[in-house]
This record gives structure tokens, C-alpha cells and sequence, in this order.
């Protein structure tokens, strides 16, 4: 039974092996559908590119069902399932950087190690300002710490503070996701611009 | 293999396929109650919160006052082997052996937010671990005999008469015991240690998954 | 019309939803495996810490944040789970770069600006960026894809705040991209 680590039926090094068999696997996946490009990254921006929503949300609904079916089939179970804290404060004004960072620089970082990969440039200069973001933070930590501390609400699922069941909730992001999709293919086809 | 993907997408939307994937999936999820996709309600630290409170223990002399009273919420729950429960139960008392705990037939019975379920067996062991399942599984109003049938013999059907320098409180109780033993027909039983321990039973999966950590993750 | 024809022209990208399917099974497989998500800003700050230890141990025994990584992290902080998955991702991109033979070292920029504006406003956005994850607990991988895939609240307002960003600031650096 799911996750593998916890039921101990795999090792500390196995996990780490298979963390990095399943990062190639991450890589692989996003340079292939082209993430390893800024242009095609701000494309959602502007219209011209959808790329990073279509993929964004058909991951995460694929996921997401995933899950749910796993956790029917008592093949993992989600309640040891690592689920993000929520910070209030800290969460949107990170939110609100990293998305200033995001429309500036055209990559994230799982994206940036992408385009690096393949020897895009400005990859290597937006990974490199990271460092320097992340030092910023680091070094000035007491400045925001109680920010950062700030409304800790616990690890809650959307779907309970909806009150909804898990697999209700999953339904609606389905529908909503096709929702955008339909949306996302009637921009691009409005605002074209050639292929990176 | 991009070629015949490309062939794919000349042929039908990409984005109408999902969708016809991806909706029954979505539907059959949706329709799916939340508790089947939760084996536990409860989590580790919640079920040691409540096993440390020991708050699930009722006594004797508790239960042979409902009894006599007639509590309409009672609902007494043997659960030890049907030869045991023949021989002697305690009146009203329903008969789910542990090992059918987990039975469709009695899954009405104990999941309910109505009547009180007091689980009872010869001694306190394995009333306490129906307990702990059910309690892990989410059932509300579940309590335990605290000393089961043993106990209950000692205090309720055979009360031992305090002596005469004894607190009030003391000989106050033992009426109260004397009056319940007949109320419930009791008098002189013999002992109901018929020798089958209760001690060694497998306790083990409970608590291996209760020790079970959350992985860190983030970032 | 040029534009029309480069259109029409078959993509040599993988087609996006199923570029997005297998990104989600990639996400399954973490979960079930690891019990989490996937992640990336994680690797930068564990790196970091690393460094900070070796260059500097007085500073980093006194400081708070990397005491604070100390007590939670241990002594290795190389050793963890994001590091792996990130030599993955290196490996793994390069790995389908090289079969597409996308691999070629060169500024990728908006024939309308130079180069050189394109690195600046790389190397200012990886700045916001890295502080930005580390204040909001994770990126776009971390936070908001894998906090999608489990219903979590937090990963749902980064991603809400990220993307609501990026689209209100796009007006101002269109002529970045377009």
C-alpha cells in the first residue's frame, strides 16, 4: 500500500534513486512539451501560447483522479500524503513576487532547469538569480519572519473548507479545466504568433 | 511517435478526447461517498488522544444503572464467541464476536449516531480493541465495560459486603449493588473465567499503522 | 500569410495535453513513491545552505534561518529528496532535448529586443523568483501543481496569486515577449 516509503517497502536510498528517476521523468515531460522555452512559457500571458495551462491543469486534474482512484482501490493512503500547509499572509504576497518574477524572467524554477538543460542561456542567468533571491531571503530572515509565520491555518484540502467530498471537488476542477481549455484554444487561434 | 500523435490530432481534437476520457473518470470519483476513499477517519495522533483519555470507559456500577433503568440508548455489544454469549450475557446485549467486527451485518448497528454501543468481554482487552477499530474508523458513541464480566461479577452480581467502619460511601455502593444483583437476577454464579486467556491476541497491525508518519515535503 | 503557414506546420512539441497527462502521472508515481509532490525551489535552497555551511559556519550557527534548516533538515541538507528529482530533471531534459535536437547554447529572446535586456530581466525575475518561493513555501512545481493534485488549500492561493500576478503585470512587459 501507498506511499511506499512510509510503509517502509522501500529503502531512504531507494526513495532517493527513485527521486531521481522520477525527476528525469519530470524533465523529460516538460522539456518535451516545450517548457524549456520562456517564449512559450509567457505565451499564456499574452494569449499566444497555452502550453503552460493546458499541461498545468491536465497534470493536476490527472493527479488529482489519480489519487482518488488509488486511495479507492486502498492502493495508497492519502491521509499520509504530504498536503501544503496554508499561510495566509506568506502565500499570496510569495504569490505575488513570484508571479512579478515569472512575467519578467518567462521561467520557473522547475522550467529554468529545463531550459539550462538544453543550454538556454538565459536559463542559466534566471537560475543564478534564484540563488540570489533565495540569499536575499535568507539573510534579511528576521526582517519577515513573523510575516512568514503569519496565519498558519493547518494543512486544509479545498475541498473541506467547501465543504465538499474530495471526489465532488475533483469533478468541478475537471469541468472548469475543460472550461479553460476551450477558452485557451480560441485565444491562440486569435492572437498567433510563429513557434518558438 | 510525435508523427502519429500529429495524426491523431488531424484527425480528432486532442481536447475532445481528453474530455470524453476524462468525465465518466471525474463522474465515477464524484459519485464515490468520502469515506470510501479514506480507510481512516482518524489519524494517528487524533486516536492516541482519545485511547490516553481513557474516556471510553464506563463502569459497572454505570451500566447496571442504565440497565435498570431502562435506557433507551443502551446498547450493549458482546463481543466475545457465540458459545460464551449463549452461556451468559448480559441482558439486551447484541452478540458481534470480534473477529466479525468489521462485518456488513453489523455495520448498521455500530455505525450510528444514536444509541450508546458499550463494547463487553470477559475482561477489558478485547472490548477495548473493538473499540479502538471502531473508533479509528470514525463510529461515534462507542465506550467500554471498564473490567467487563469479571469485574461485573465481583461488583454487580457477587458485591462484597464493605465492613461495618467502612466509609458511606462504601456501604452506600454495595446497596446499590445489592439491589441491582437481584434486580438483574443475580445471586451466587460461579466464576466466568472459564480459562480462555485473555491476553494474547494479535495487537499488532493496529499499532504499526498508528505509528505511521507523514512524509515532509514541499518547497 | 507567413504567420497562417508556420501555424499549419506540424509542432515538434509533444502535444500539450498529452504532455500534461504524463506530467501527471510523473506527479502519481511521486506521491505514491515518496508520499509528496514535486518540487524545485526546495533543491536551490538546500544548496544554498550547503554552501552557506562550508563558506561560512559562524554565520550560519548564528543566524536564525540556518539554524531553523539545521534542526529540520540535519546535517546534509544535500541529502534530500528535491536535490535527487533535480539532477533528474536536468538529466531527463537534456536526455529530450538532445532526441529533438533542441540542444544548442543561445539566448532565447523576442527578435525585438536585445539579448542582453532579455538576460537582465532573467537574471531580475530569477531574483523575485527565489525570494518569492521562499516566502510563499514553494513555486509553481512545488506549490501550486502538487498542492493541486492533493486538494491543498495553500498550493490553491500561490497558484491563484502567481498567475493573477504574472497576467496583471503582462500589459507592462509585452514588449519583452511579443
Amino acid at each position: 500500500m501507498g506511499p511506499l516509503i512510509t510503509y517502509e517497502l522501500i529503502s531512504q536510498d531507494t526513495n532517493f534513486l527513485l527521486a531521481f528517476i522520477i525527476g528525469i521523468g519530470f524533465g523529460f515531460v516538460l522539456e518535451s512539451s516545450g517548457f524549456s522555452s520562456s517564449r512559450k512559457l509567457a505565451g499564456i500571458f499574452y494569449g499566444y501560447d497555452a502550453v503552460v495551462l493546458k499541461v498545468f491543469f491536465t497534470a493536476a486534474i490527472t493527479a488529482m483522479l489519480g489519487l482518488l482512484f488509488f486511495s479507492l482501490f486502498d492502493w495508497i493512503d492519502l491521509d499520509l500524503v504530504y498536503v501544503n500547509p496554508t499561510y495566509l499572509y506568506s502565500a499570496i504576497g510569495g504569490g505575488v513576487i513570484m508571479g512579478a518574477g515569472f512575467i519578467m524572467g518567462g521561467y520557473c524554477p522547475g522550467t529554468s532547469f529545463c531550459g539550462a538543460s538544453i543550454g538556454k542561456i538565459d536559463a542559466f542567468v534566471f537560475i543564478f538569480g534564484l540563488f540570489i533571491g533565495v540569499l536575499l531571503f535568507s539573510e534579511g530572515y528576521p526582517l519577515w519572519e513573523k510575516f512568514f509565520n503569519a496565519q498558519f491555518l493547518g494543512y486544509p484540502k479545498i475541498s473541506t473548507v467547501l465543504g465538499l467530498s474530495d471526489g465532488i471537488f475533483a469533478f468541478g476542477v475537471i469541468l472548469v479545466a475543460l472550461g479553460m481549455f476551450w477558452v485557451a484554444d480560441w485565444a491562440e487561434k486569435k492572437f498567433p504568433q510563429p513557434e518558438y | 511517435m510525435i508523427n502519429t500523435i500529429n495524426k491523431i490530432n488531424k484527425t480528432m481534437n486532442p481536447r475532445i478526447l481528453l474530455a470524453l476520457f476524462i468525465i465518466p473518470l471525474g463522474l465515477i470519483i464524484a459519485a464515490v461517498p468520502q469515506d470510501t476513499t479514506h480507510p481512516y477517519k482518524l489519524n494517528a495522533s487524533q486516536l492516541l488522544t482519545e485511547a490516553t483519555s481513557s474516556s471510553q470507559f464506563l463502569s459497572t456500577d454505570a451500566i447496571a444503572d442504565m440497565i435498570i433503568q431502562n435506557d433507551p440508548n443502551l446498547q450493549l455489544i458482546d463481543v466475545r464467541t457465540p458459545d460464551e454469549f449463549l452461556k451468559f450475557s448480559l441482558p439486551g446485549a447484541i452478540n458481534v464476536p470480534l473477529p466479525d467486527l468489521l462485518s456488513p451485518e453489523f455495520s448498521d448497528i455500530l455505525n450510528q449516531d444514536v444509541k450508546m454501543n458499550i463494547f463487553y468481554s470477559n475482561g477489558t482487552l478485547h472490548a477495548n480493541e473493538a473499540w479502538m477499530i471502531t473508533t479509528q474508523l470514525g463510529y461515534s458513541n462507542n465506550y467500554v465495560l471498564q473490567g467487563g464480566l469479571n469485574y461485573w461479577a465481583e461488583t454487580i452480581m457477587n458485591p462484597t459486603q464493605p465492613s461495618s467502619t467502612s466509609p458511606d460511601e462504601e456501604i452506600a455502593k454495595y446497596d446499590f449493588r445489592k439491589g441491582a444483583s437481584m434486580a438483574l437476577g443475580g445471586g451466587k454464579t460461579e466464576s466466568l473465567d472459564n480459562g480462555t486467556p485473555d491476553i494474547k491476541v494479535p495487537v499488532k497491525p493496529i499499532i504499526k499503522k498508528a505509528t505511521k508518519k507523514k512524509v515532509q515535503g514541499g518547497c | 500569410m507567413a504567420i497562417q503557414e508556420q501555424i499549419l506546420k506540424k509542432t515538434k512539441y509533444l502535444n500539450p495535453y498529452l504532455g500534461g497527462v504524463l506530467l501527471g502521472l510523473v506527479l502519481l508515481a511521486a506521491n505514491f513513491v515518496s508520499g509528496r509532490g514535486l518540487g524545485a525551489s526546495g533543491a536551490i535552497k538546500s544548496t544554498l545552505v550547503t554552501v552557506v555551511n562550508a563558506v561560512a559556519p559562524n554565520h550560519a550557527e548564528n543566524a536564525k534561518f540556518y539554524q531553523e534548516e539545521a534542526i529540520s533538515h540535519g546535517e546534509k541538507p544535500l541529502k534530500s529528496w528535491l536535490v535527487f528529482e533535480m539532477m533528474g530533471v536536468v538529466v531527463g531534459g537534456f536526455l529530450s532535448g538532445s532526441l529533438a535536437g533542441r540542444l544548442k547554447l543561445k539566448v532565447e529572446h523576442s527578435p525585438k529586443i536585445t539579448s542582453k535586456r532579455r538576460l537582465a530581466f532573467a537574471l531580475a525575475g530569477g531574483i523575485l523568483f527565489g525570494f518569492g518561493s521562499q516566502l510563499g513555501r514553494g513555486c509553481t512545481s512545488g506549490s501550486a501543481l502538487s498542492g493541486m493534485a492533493v486538494i491543498s488549500l495553500g498550493g490553491f492561493i500561490s497558484m491563484a496569486a502567481i498567475f493573477g500576478t504574472a497576467f496583471a503585470l503582462a500589459y507592462f512587459f509585452r514588449k519583452n515577449w511579443i
